[in-house]
């Protein structure tokens, strides 16, 4: 019946959305969303609001080493392990939600996923958006070329000229913009690593972390490998804004670090020489 | 002989045309009264304001001294009971309107099926209601001698076939009054005597019926009463012989001199 | 291709599952909407004008708006504006939110197949139920509803093997049907990464489905050739 009559609700506000002015309509929601949450982190807090439902809700994406399955189906990882831990001090459930990427503001905005802890890349953006954590990993965009054409291109410099897949909204676009190269925005690091496999792009911009983990022998990119790093930069979680998690982790980031820990999660995942002092 | 039929002062407009004029005639039980005049004369109107598919603005309908509709009484123009006062009328239409998925037999079937369902005691006794029924049907059919056809779809029968078991299925209802539209008029010439024939074994049965027709010798030799319409009024009324042969009224002699051209 | 056939057994599972989520969402979707757009076309034939303006106000907001936007609104529209996340974050809220996108969405659609089909049944239908003593009901059912069903079985069809396909829409909710199984691979699960087969691979799928309804739909249309 809630169900129902949220759903009316909605679809008036569809109607309404829609019929009314456009770009208007929108500003007045998004400003809405922005009180909504403004809200909630004055009246009551988010770390109230996860711990009164018992469940913490973690949007990720499938992202070896970060967060991937294992054989049983559960979900693991150096974030899905933190994650888990982070879960038990705050006395509640994890649960793992698999998200599309694009709509990781909505995600965390709209409240069905609590924190984006997944890999994701601090750009000015995604803070723009969220309250994040400090940083907790090093990583670096590198270029992605076919093995035999690697010697070609081991220098910025030489990088002109190429025709390029990044991940639309990535920290590869903003490198590749940023140096004013050809590109073209794809959905996923994974479609850039596929445009550069069928040849329809010649180079890609992902992160080193994935790319340690899906090219070069033994993966299913044999064929490609990467040169030059662009920039390095670091991983974070995301809360929404004005959230009082975002204080309650680097608090247990400090601990396990303190503990020992966190380097025995990074050492089981091999990330640790990318682990960043938590203090 | 009684009168069956009392039609008092019908006036009919749609939007700003006036198509019935003080229409007023009587028609006596088993009698039968052709309806003639040239097309847009109101012949048709006035049929479907004799089966309430069209609502007249003025006017009285009364059967066998029953008022079925007046138009100074809202009582008589309740919703509910125009269902009821509609089976007192058939009507066959000039373009048949056979429900294309049933067969022959279930067209004629179908209504009296849903009417009798209605009946209290069609719980207790519904394999043998249903038996009459179909007996009932299959009776009519033989009559219009449809009896090989009656398994087929109406997309399967020719014009005249169709027309006849649209007259079986009106016939089922055991209306007082049977009233046909125009029924030879979407017929290939050449099957317009096969139902002309079955409606004139009707007239020999004495039932009552009004027939809209442009088949002038057909109006003349089956009906014991002719009505010519011009332009929404009845013009002349009387004996058929009458008026075919010396008509009073000089719109008569036009219309019919027309026909005799043709 | 001995890769592929190596990889088999752990992706065709996968995308067993996701395609599951693919055919749940497209029943669901026939059984809610085919009936619920019924009831929109009598709404948008109604004598009521309010109603019937109103009725037509939304089938023009539905089918002048992408699929995609509004699963994005009814998905995600809740917990931002009325700070209320009513569908849940997991895949059981997810596939809801997305059962109530499509239904409506393909209702609407459905209500002016419907809408068309019934004024196509000549006029003279309804008046021999009428002069035959019949309700409106009576006629509705018993007369002109097959005779509208064999009008609408070849739009209605299309719309179908349109929907087989439109359930992929459903991932922008990050609903997990087959073609998100099948990307999974690329960016790397279950071992497998970069693996790009899995995604062209559900193409399959989709065309085994849709010749299956092909096939059912057309022996519908056959069944209703007995009568013109």
């Amino acid at each position: 019946m809630k169900k129902l009559l949220a759903l009316l609700l909605t679809g008036c506000m569809m109607a309404a959305t829609l019929v009314g002015c456009g770009a208007k309509t929108e500003a007045v929601a998004d400003a809405d969303a922005e009180v909504a949450v403004e809200e909630t982190a004055e009246v009551a807090s988010d770390l109230a609001y996860v711990q009164e439902k018992g469940v913490l809700v973690v949007g990720i994406t499938d992202f070896a080493p970060m967060d991937y399955k294992d054989e049983a189906g559960e979900w693991i990882g150096f974030d899905a392990d933190m994650a888990k831990g982070f879960a038990e001090k705050l006395g509640v459930e994890v649960e793992f939600v698999e998200i599309d990427w694009d709509n990781k503001i909505l995600e965390l905005d709209g409240k069905t996923v609590d924190c984006i802890w997944n890999g994701m890349t601090l750009t000015d953006e995604v803070k723009a958006a969220m309250d994040c954590s400090n940083a907790y990993c090093n990583n670096a965009q590198v270029v992605i070329v076919p093995a035999e054409k690697a010697a070609d291109y081991q220098t910025v410099e030489s990088l002109e000229g190429l025709a390029f897949a990044v991940e639309a909204g990535s920290a590869g676009e903003a490198e590749v913009t940023a140096l004013g190269l050809n590109c073209t925005p794809v959905k996923a690091q994974s479609d850039a690593l596929m445009e550069v496999a069928a040849g329809t792009s010649d180079a890609a911009v992902i992160d080193s972390l994935m790319a340690a983990a899906m090219v070069g022998e033994g993966t299913g990119y044999a064929d490609l490998t990467y040169t030059v790093g662009l920039n390095s930069e670091e991983y974070g979680v995301g809360f929404r804004k004005g959230s009082d998690l975002v204080a309650e982790l680097n608090a247990y980031f400090v601990e396990s670090y303190a503990a020992g820990t966190m380097q025995t999660c990074a050492e089981t995942y091999g990330v640790v020489a990318a682990l960043v002092e938590q203090k | 002989m009684s009168v069956l039929l009392e039609v008092e002062h019908i006036e009919k407009s749609f939007e700003e045309t006036k198509v019935l004029k003080d229409v007023s005639f009587s028609l006596n039980e088993g009698e039968v009264v052709s309806i003639i005049g040239s097309s847009g004369s109101g012949k048709t109107t006035l049929l479907r304001c004799l089966n309430f598919l069209e609502t007249p603005d003025e006017g009285v309908i009364k059967v066998a001294n029953e008022v079925l509709l007046d138009m100074k009484n809202p009582a008589t123009l309740k919703e509910s009971e125009i269902r009821k006062k509609r089976l007192r009328f058939g009507l066959v239409f000039q373009s048949f309107n056979l429900f294309p998925q049933y067969t022959a037999l279930e067209n004629v079937m179908l209504a009296k099926e849903l009417l009798a369902k209605e009946q209290p005691e069609y719980k207790l006794r519904k394999k043998e209601i249903q038996e009459e029924i179909k007996a009932l049907s299959v009776k009519l059919l033989q009559q219009m001698g449809l009896s090989e056809r009656m398994n087929n779809y109406p997309h399967q029968l020719s014009g005249g076939q169709c027309q006849r078991v649209a007259i079986a299925r009106a016939l089922a209802l055991r209306p007082d009054i049977l009233c046909f539209d125009e029924p030879t008029s979407a017929l290939d010439p050449e099957l317009t005597g096969e139902v002309l024939r079955v409606i004139k074994e009707l007239a020999d049965q004495n039932t009552t019926m009004i027939i809209v027709t442009h088949e002038m010798a057909f109006a003349r030799d089956v009906a014991n009463k002719v009505i010519f319409m011009d332009d929404g009024v009845i013009v002349e009324q009387g004996d058929p012989k009458e008026v075919f042969e010396n008509p009073k009224e000089e719109r008569t002699k036009q219309f019919l001199a027309r026909y005799k051209q043709g | 291709m001995e890769l592929i056939l190596e990889q088999m057994p752990i992706v065709l599972p996968a995308l067993n599952a996701g395609f599951i989520q693919t055919l749940k969402l497209f029943l669901v979707t026939l059984v809610g909407a085919l009936p619920l757009g019924l009831v929109i076309a009598f709404g948008a034939m109604s004598r009521f004008k309010p109603l019937s303006l109103l009725t037509k106000l939304v089938i023009w907001i539905v089918r002048g708006t992408p699929l995609m936007i509004q699963l994005l609104i009814i998905y995600y529209f809740p917990g931002l504006v009325l700070d209320n996340p009513i569908w849940g974050s997991g895949e059981k809220g997810r596939f809801l939110a997305a059962s109530v996108a499509f239904v409506f969405n393909y209702a609407c659609y459905f209500a002016e197949i419907y809408r068309g089909g019934i004024q196509s049944v000549p006029i003279g239908q309804e008046e021999a139920g009428l002069v035959l003593g019949m309700t409106k009901t009576q006629i509705f059912f018993r007369v002109k509803l097959l005779q509208m069903i064999k009008r609408i079985v070849p739009p209605v069809s299309n719309e179908i093997i349109t929907l087989v396909k439109d359930t992929s829409l459903s991932r922008i909710i990050a609903l997990q049907e087959v073609i998100w199984a099948g990307q999974a691979f690329m960016k790397g699960t279950q071992g497998i990464s970069g693996a790009i087969w899995p995604l062209f691979f559900t193409a399959v799928y989709y065309l085994i489905f849709s010749g299956v309804l092909t096939v059912l739909l057309g022996k519908l249309e056959q069944k209703l050739e007995y009568f013109r």
